[in-house]
């Protein structure tokens, strides 16, 4: 919210504080000043001047001979080049010694044989626009408005000469989003008497005919005022309101409107002015017929068949605090004018405003809430200016409806209770007085305190919010330090999965991989760009109702293309050897459209790039799951991956695929060949605890190793049958394969096996006979299964 | 020839011998020892002594014999030392070059400060809580005391996935699924990722916390900033300093934003703390008695206190990153300066 210092000091005497000052003690009671706008000073020495006469230059035909009156006595001689200058106009004037905003300082000149005494200005020349002062955009001097003041501060005339503190208000302050709130906070806090604003009017005799309001409904719209004027003067508003209204970032527009903005923001407290010859016979603030239609004053249809509305006999006139109607609201000609003041319920404002997609300033404030009494407040404050403007004749009777004045909270508490949440003791005394200059009166019986609660306050509900106010003002810096010694010991540390989830790390990070981070939610189009099967599960992502973007408007049930769209960011930045990982997670539903919350589950992806081969990923995979027990590996089935280069892995509490990628997917990708990746669903094992492993006991014995070469054909899985060969004799610990050969000396479509079997005996040393049926055993198993030949 | 000849001429043989006089060694050895060797022939000429010089003459040549394979041993093993050590000197390589078969791979900076934080807590007794990234209206805001419609849902911008289903905005959440599951004692922490609708030069869409939840009978507001002092201390050095001041979160009563002293400059102003020489660094507060009474725990009974920060800003500034995009990127030349 915006605080200009000179509205401020209407109501409480700052002295001679500094912003900076001011900020930083709001700071320490809640109020975080987010912008000082400080107040203008490149601009020195130009006044307001009205040119007095004008006459061409002798020796020229552009230039011009200006008298200008600058309020000091003599007229000032000035010669200006510029066309748009007349008898009579206010322009802005840079006297001899003044800066301009390039950092200009004028000095007296001679032009064309004239003595020149100053410089007219135009708007870029003061560096402001027509949202300070209308018609600062044109090419020429600026022509002030008819109500400067002559020889007054440019500045000040601008109203750029006042320092504005943009304050942040947090949502249980509702109250504060009005300046009379803050200034009282302030009035604490300094420690300053607080004036209210003027809330007298002169009234004119009565109006018989103003029309009766009637609420509906009430839990909707707990108060409503309506008050007529009469003969009113539609037209600009005084320049102070204006200035002040453009320091808080509202447009003026004419007297009424203005007032009505400027109750807004002075007493919180949002108003509607409408023009009384529209309603007809009464108001009515009710719910929106079926189909009920509006046109508001932006000059939009909105169907209000659920909203709102302040409503005559015939027709909708407003969207109760939103907006009001195009054709019922103020126009230059209105004569009489009908003002409301109400109380809407929030909750309802905020759902309409964001169902019809129309938000105002009052929409904003109502949604934040606005208290029972403010409305008479904001009533009699807008009469009150509008007596003081003279915009028109008050009358003396009101209509209004509404429940009763709600009655102040009561909170039941005690010095105990408060100090023990604080874990500070404060002196009753102390704390009943701070709760007092808050407008909080406090009786005590006994040992308890009984507080009763303003109204405005609607946020105070316990004993824990007065110590909230309590410390505000007693100041947080007297909280002490203390190390929770009255508190139980309890037992911290990572759950399995977590505990788990390092581990998976630090194996991943000795395999010299790096680990990135991707975000959740990806594009709709990844499954596309994966060749993703029409009836692939992972096409089933659950998509957000509002996403930022369509790159990121669906929940990730992969990894794989966002690690794809990281190794192909990198290869472009010639970052071209990469292995990456990535644990996260991938949300599954379990129908679509989500009734119920998804699985999240936890997914590791692992991706080379120029960094080895298919068995470098292969054996990375294995690694990664061993780490949770035995696994298996079977045909693979994703479609990103190359059909010949791919496997399934499955394990304890772990499955996935992983291969060589896809060229088309490394064409969508914009990726080089040598890409492979891989995918496992790694939830189960991660919340599995993972057991130490248990040592089987060592053979003192000699093994022995034994070579072998088989030629078999060329299809052979040369890991299977090595696997299988393996499995023919317990004591054959271990098979190393050492060669693959197919040249010259094999047939053409064999090729030929080589690889080391270590026999390791483990009760007796193996006699050459042992070794000998061992061996045979192993040749005769490769003979009838895979057709293998001794080489 | 007499035995100190044959001594004198071994002794001399030997002394002659370099690294590269293997073979003269054996070859001595053989003139010496060998079956016709002069010490072998010595020995077989006792027989033609008369027997009482036999045991004198045979003593004298077994002592040379004795003395000169001694020498003889000790030279094999120093010409063997002496081969070896000019092969090291033939084996020099170009030690200047660089061959990285075996690099570690990083761990991502965000988590290696957020492994930190957590190793921190759990050394004061905290337990370490997951809790789900798409949540229900109810835990990401109704049970932290934010009803529809309430104005403090505008404090962040929702995903929202429907009308009741989201992703998450806050970590707080894990606060009431912890709570129904679990009774005080309690002392937890719970970071995760979170998500806000908001996409510019400081913020990400995507962004992680750390919660902090502690309830227990007696817990108060001095023991909250004791515990933050204590963890500001660890992450940004002993010297540093909290202050608190007062905020507004719906869940916690009352609430306050905590700031650092900045570790920069120590307070002074630089351009780290934007001259304010603080940092703000999270938000706490008081269990707001709400929030206990939605989690079934008698907020007459138990008090608590719970605090949330911003992982990537912790992380930023404890590594000086100056753009948060950069935490997203995942460029190798970035992963690889946190090894």
């Amino acid at each position: 919210m915006k605080l200009p210092l000179s509205w401020l000091r209407e109501y409480v005497d700052i002295g001679d504080i500094t912003p900076q000052e001011l900020s930083d003690k709001l700071l320490s009671i809640g109020f975080e000043v987010e912008e000082i706008i400080m107040p203008r000073n490149d601009v020195k020495g130009v006044v307001v001047g009205k040119v007095q006469q004008i006459v061409h230059h002798d020796n020229s035909d552009k230039l011009w001979i200006c008298q200008i009156d600058i309020g000091a006595g003599e007229p000032v001689q000035i010669v200006t080049g510029a066309q748009n200058v007349k008898q009579g106009d206010l322009v802005p004037v840079a006297t001899v010694g003044a800066v301009l905003p390039s950092g200009m300082k004028l000095a007296a000149a001679k032009l064309r044989g004239v003595d020149s005494y100053g410089m007219l200005c135009s708007g870029a020349e003061l560096a402001v626009g027509d949202d300070i002062v209308d018609g600062a955009s044109v090419d020429g001097i600026l022509i002030l408005p008819t109500d400067s003041v002559v020889g007054d501060d440019i500045l000040h005339s601008f109203g750029l000469d006042d320092a504005v503190l943009d304050v942040s208000i947090t949502a249980n302050r509702p109250d504060c989003q009005a300046i009379v709130n803050i200034a009282r906070e302030i009035s604490v806090l300094l420690n300053k008497k607080f004036k209210m604003p003027k809330l007298t009017y002169k009234c004119y005799g009565q109006d018989n005919a103003i029309p009766p309001v009637e609420i509906i409904e009430k839990n909707l719209c707990s108060r409503y005022i309506g008050r007529v004027i009469r003969d009113v003067k539609i037209e600009r508003s005084p320049k102070w309101m204006r200035d002040r209204l453009r320091m808080c970032g509202i447009r003026p527009i004419n007297n009424l409107v203005d007032i009505t903005n400027y109750v807004l923001l002075e007493i919180g407290q949002p108003l509607h002015a409408f023009d009384r010859k529209f309603i007809c016979d009464r108001v009515l603030i009710r719910k929106g017929k079926s189909g009920e239609k509006m046109t508001a004053l932006d000059g939009k249809e909105y169907c209000v068949d659920d909203a709102l509305v302040i409503a005559d006999n015939e027709k909708p006139l407003a969207i109760a605090g939103i907006m009001g109607g195009e054709f019922t609201s103020i126009f230059p000609d209105t004569k009489d004018v009908f003002l409301e003041a109400a109380r809407f319920e929030r909750s309802n404002i905020r759902r309409t405003s964001r169902k019809i997609g129309l938000r105002s300033d009052s929409s904003a404030r109502y949604e934040k809430g606005v208290d029972w009494q403010s409305v008479e407040l904001g009533s009699n404050r807008a009469l009150a200016l509008i007596d003081m403007l003279k915009c028109g004749k008050i009358c003396e009777n009101r209509v209004c409806d509404g429940v009763s004045e709600p009655t102040q909270k009561v909170i039941e508490t005690s010095k105990q209770e408060i100090c023990s949440l604080l874990g500070i003791d404060i002196d009753q005394k102390v704390i009943i007085s701070i709760l007092k200059k808050q407008d909080i009166s406090v009786s005590t019986v006994g040992k308890k305190m009984i507080c009763k609660i303003p109204l405005v306050r609607e946020d105070i509900d316990g004993y824990a919010d007065l110590a909230e106010d309590i410390m505000r003002f007693y100041g947080y810096d007297n909280i002490i330090s203390t190390y929770s010694e009255n508190t139980h010991q309890t037992k911290g540390g990572l759950s399995i999965h977590d505990d788990n989830v390092e581990n998976l790390k630090e194996t991943m990070r000795s395999l010299g991989a790096d680990e990135i981070l991707n975000y959740s939610f990806i594009s709709p189009d990844a499954a596309d760009k994966l060749l993703l099967r029409n009836d692939d599960a992972l096409r089933q992502c659950i998509a957000l109702k509002n996403p930022l973007s369509r790159d990121i408007s669906v929940m990730r049930t992969q990894l794989v293309s966002s690690m794809l769209a990281v190794m192909s960011r990198n290869c472009a930045r010639k970052n071209n050897t990469l292995r990456f990982y990535e644990l996260g997670k991938v949300f599954i539903a379990k129908s679509l459209p989500l009734t119920e919350l998804p699985q999240e589950r936890d997914v590791l992806c692992v991706a080379i790039c120029n960094d080895g081969d298919f068995y470098t990923l292969k054996s990375i995979v294995s690694e990664v799951a061993s780490l949770f027990g035995n696994f298996e590996y079977c045909e693979a089935s994703a479609s990103y991956l190359h059909p010949k280069q791919s496997l399934r892995i499955e394990g304890q509490g772990l499955c996935g695929e992983f291969g060589k990628i896809h060229p088309l997917v490394c064409e969508n990708f914009d990726l080089p060949s040598d890409v492979y990746v891989a995918h496992i669903d790694v939830t189960d094992a991660l919340n599995a605890p993972i057991r130490l492993a248990q040592y089987t006991p060592i053979s003192k014995l000699q093994p022995v190793d034994r070579d072998l070469a088989l030629v078999v054909k060329k299809d052979v899985a040369v890991g299977l049958m090595l696997g299988e060969l393996k499995e023919v004799n317990p004591y054959i610990s271990q098979v190393k394969l050492f060669d693959i050969y197919d040249g010259e000396q094999i047939e053409q479509g064999y090729k030929s096996v080589a690889f080391s079997m270590r026999l390791q005996p483990t009760e007796a040393t193996f006699s050459d006979n042992d070794i000998k049926n061992i061996v045979n055993s192993v040749i005769e198993t490769a003979q009838n299964k895979y057709g293998a030949k001794l080489r | 020839m007499k035995l100190n000849e044959i001594r004198d001429e071994a002794l001399c043989k030997l002394k002659a011998m370099h690294a590269k006089s293997e073979r003269d060694l054996a070859a001595l050895k053989t003139y010496l020892f060998g079956k016709t060797g002069v010490l072998t022939e010595l020995m077989k000429s006792l027989k033609d002594l008369p027997p009482e010089e036999k045991p004198q003459a045979g003593k004298a040549i077994n002592d040379l014999r004795v003395e000169l394979i001694a020498k003889c041993d000790e030279k094999e093993k120093e010409l063997h030392r002496l081969a070896i050590e000019e092969k090291l000197i033939s084996e020099s390589i170009d030690l200047s070059i660089d061959r990285p078969d075996h690099a570690i791979g990083s761990r991502h900076p965000l988590n290696q400060i957020r492994k930190r934080l957590t190793d921190y807590f759990i050394g004061n007794g905290y337990i370490v809580y997951d809790s789900p990234e798409i949540e229900t209206d109810y835990y990401n805001f109704q049970a932290l005391n934010v009803p529809p419609d309430h104005p403090a849902r505008d404090m962040q911008d929702t995903f929202f996935i429907n009308d009741n289903i989201l992703l998450r905005t806050q970590t707080s959440s894990g606060q009431i699924r912890l709570m129904e599951k679990f009774k005080p004692p309690i002392k937890m922490i719970c970071p995760g990722r979170v998500f806000r609708n908001d996409d510019d030069s400081t913020h990400s869409p995507v962004f992680h916390q750390m919660e902090g939840l502690v309830v227990d009978k007696n817990v108060t507001l001095c023991d909250l900033k004791g515990t933050l002092e204590g963890f500001a201390k660890f992450i940004f050095g002993e010297q540093t300093t909290i202050r608190f001041r007062p905020s507004y979160f719906p869940f916690t009563e009352p609430s306050v934003e905590v700031d650092v002293s900045c570790f920069n400059c120590h307070g002074s102003g630089c351009r780290v703390c934007k001259n304010t020489g603080w940092i703000e660094i999270l938000g706490a507060g008081m269990v707001n008695r709400k929030v206990l009474e939605n989690c079934g725990i008698d907020p007459n009974e138990y008090q608590g206190f719970a605090f949330g920060m911003g992982l990537d800003r912790i992380t930023m500034i404890q590594c000086a990153i100056n753009d948060i995009k950069m935490l997203w990127e995942n460029d190798v030349r970035f992963l690889h300066m946190f090894k």
